[in-house]
């Protein structure tokens, strides 16, 4: 969410229903709970990689002719009741499970249902599908999950270091053999070997590439996943990881704000240029605090910097194409 | 010190050279942005000058008798070839200074330098596809670093495979104290050590410097390593031993830092061998509370500053595990030793 957006849902916001996704995401600090509604529809299809491979995935999809990879992420605030509707428009049984606060229990084939849930302990949550093991989180069926505390619009936790502006950085690495596979109803026989690399579902797509400019192409300049900020605009990412390889997120620029590995809230703030998640739904809380570039002579104010992994397999796409893997980039403006 | 007054630097206008265009090239390069090259205009009287070239042949002979090629950066300038060491020379640094490190590449290739975890303007960032990578001339860049503790720099051009081979060198920032004192106002140490623990595919190590970024599949999402190295020493069996910077001897008394990179792809766990450490920094910054520690995990480009106390004499064995990113399979070990004298 961009700063302007955050500042405007701050100003709305009382009790009642939220309908639709456009409430999710412009959630607000409310002083009590609301009741909010989503409907999602499990959908299937190929999305082409820049090699020219037609990848089969799945996906929590926001209509029934559409295939979103991941699921539109959601803020929902502590307390607030959730609504969620399944439409299954496939032939494979599915759900939509969050560790420790929501399932949805079997949508069969063809068939929907309504369940609803209490939003749980403030902070960051994958919802995802585990009818299959993880085959369907990695056919797709993820997507980013924000509790905010009650009255709060700054803090990731009650008392927590404060931020101005927050986002999802949802990581996610792909083999083909294994997607295609489950795509004809088998389970994958060969070791797993991730050949795409995503963060918000996209790769970069550096100059000069096809797809440099579009937003909706490429991850460099995606708006979910660039940082834009000014000096001080500290930016809270919410770090979730999709894939089954570990990575290392390393940002340039500054020093991120550790606080909190897989649900725990860290002991000691620690700075770091690198942060360790775990592969298979790891989730990490740092803010990046948008300070002048300490290190900067004369002291840099304005630039461009980026955020990869630094396990750089993840850098690349079909053995090769370096800068087309999981990268964005971080503007100080 | 005077501060250049020239305006910034604009952004560039991207461009790319040798080959450019999308995928598909044969033997080219793509995606290289040394077209994009400007001045850099911000640079003062600096108070440290590194300057380093490019060496692509530094043959690393392991425990096996085989001989790998890495790749470095050779201290010293001109462009020529030759004389690098795996890992490349360190630089070291005293907090505040203002440092200029300048880059030489002939035409054969395309690098940068990039100080990671040192935190310049993004001119001196040395990120190719955002800034330009450098070839057929030199740049300088200039950072000034204002937090002690341990970093490294490494070539950020198709750094996957750069890295990889070997494009890096410890980057060591001193406090106003000076060496002997890990940040300002932090503790003390009388000893240190080494521990860059890194992961080689040798299948990796034939392939030319451009290799993927036209589109060829070459692997490189698939990192296979069968070589271990610790600071540039093979590393599985006893290697390392005989290394004083990797295997130091240590009088009871006497205060230890072990400088510990994660400098390879996959996970690593470090296991101290029965010593307890006190963990001081990461990535260059203090920790608000020291942790003490038996072991350690890391992932790539972590780094951890480790002060170990021992009080008991005997020979200490740091293990360092690497583990797959995706199965948890430990693929090899690294070892040094900390030899603790009465």
């Amino acid at each position: 969410m961009k700063r302007r957006d955050f500042l405007k849902a701050g100003t709305a916001g009382l009790a009642g229903a939220i309908t639709g996704s456009t409430g999710m995401l412009t959630w607000s600090p409310r002083a009590r709970a609301a009741t909010i509604t989503k409907t999602l529809y499990i959908t299937d299809g190929f999305i082409n990689q820049i090699d020219g491979t037609s990848v089969y995935f799945r996906g929590y999809s926001n209509s029934s002719g559409t295939l979103d990879v991941p699921g539109e992420s959601m803020i929902v605030q502590e307390g607030d009741t959730v609504e969620i509707t399944l439409v299954n428009t496939l032939a494979t049984e599915h759900n939509f499970v969050i560790d420790g606060m929501a399932d949805s229990g079997v949508v069969g084939a063809f068939s929907s249902r309504t369940f609803s849930f209490t939003a749980g302990n403030p902070g960051t949550y994958m919802f995802y599908d585990n009818a299959n093991g993880v085959y369907n989180q990695l056919l797709g069926l993820h997507g980013g999950f924000a509790v905010m505390p009650q009255n709060s619009s700054n803090e990731l936790y009650p008392g927590s270091r404060t931020f101005v502006q927050q986002q999802f950085w949802l990581f996610h690495d792909i083999d083909p053999a294994w997607n295609d596979r489950l795509r004809q109803g088998l389970t994958p026989n060969t070791a797993y070997v991730p050949r795409y690399f995503t963060l918000n579902g996209l790769g970069g797509r550096p100059p000069g590439a096809p797809g440099n400019a579009d937003p909706n192409v490429n991850s460099m300049i995606d708006p979910r996943s660039a940082l834009h900020g000014s000096i001080g605009d500290r930016t809270l990412v919410r770090i979730l990881n999709a894939g089954l390889a570990a990575q290392s997120v390393h940002v340039h620029g500054n020093h991120m704000e550790w606080l909190t590995e897989n649900g725990q809230i860290r002991p000691d703030v620690w700075e770091k240029d690198c942060l360790y998640l775990d592969g298979n739904r790891g989730i990490l809380d740092m803010i990046y605090p948008y300070d002048v570039p300490p290190d900067s002579w004369p002291p840099a104010t304005h630039g461009e910097y980026p955020m990869h992994l630094h396990s750089e397999m993840s850098q690349t796409a079909a053995g090769g194409y370096y800068l087309f893997g999981a990268i964005t980039d971080i503007f100080f403006e | 010190m005077k501060l250049n007054t020239k305006k910034r630097l604009q952004r560039p206008v991207y461009a790319m050279g040798m080959g450019g265009g999308g995928g598909g090239g044969m033997g080219g390069a793509c995606f290289i942005y040394d077209n994009n090259l400007q001045a850099n205009n911000t640079l003062v009287t600096p108070d440290v000058v590194f300057q380093r070239s490019i060496d692509m042949n530094i043959p690393l002979t392991m425990d096996d008798g085989r001989t790998v090629n890495m790749w470095g950066f050779s201290d010293g300038g001109g462009g020529g070839m030759g004389g690098a060491t795996f890992p490349s020379a360190a630089m070291r640094v005293t907090q505040g200074q203002i440092v200029h490190s300048i880059l030489s590449v002939n035409m054969m290739w395309a690098h940068t330098i990039h100080h990671h975890g040192i935190e310049p303007g993004w001119e001196s960032d040395g990120v190719g596809h955002l800034t330009w990578d450098v070839r057929g001339t030199s740049f300088t860049y200039q950072w000034r670093p204002m937090h002690a503790g341990t970093y490294f720099y490494h070539c950020h051009t198709n750094t996957v495979l750069h890295a990889e081979m070997g494009m890096y060198g410890a980057l060591i920032v001193d406090p106003p104290e000076g060496p002997g004192t890990l940040y300002e106002n932090g503790p003390t140490y009388d000893v240190e050590a080494f521990w860059v623990v890194d992961e080689i595919d040798s299948s990796w190590h034939t392939l030319p410097w451009s290799a993927g970024t036209c589109g060829a599949d070459v692997g490189l999402n698939d990192l296979n390593p069968d070589y271990f190295v610790i600071t540039g020493v093979d590393g599985s069996g006893s290697s390392a031993f005989g290394a004083a910077a990797i295997s130091p001897v240590v009088q009871v008394g006497q205060k230890l830092l072990a400088r510990y990179i994660c400098a390879g792809y996959h996970p690593q766990r470090i296991d101290f061998g029965g010593l307890t450490g006190t963990v001081y920094m990461s990535d260059g910054r203090p920790l608000p509370n020291p942790v003490q520690a038996t072991e350690l995990r890391a992932h790539s480009a972590e780094r951890y500053d480790v002060i170990f106390a021992p009080t008991e004499p005997g020979e200490y064995i740091i293990s360092t595990d690497i583990i797959h990113w995706v199965s948890g399979e430990v693929l090899g070990t690294t070892h040094a030793k900390v030899t603790v004298v009465a």
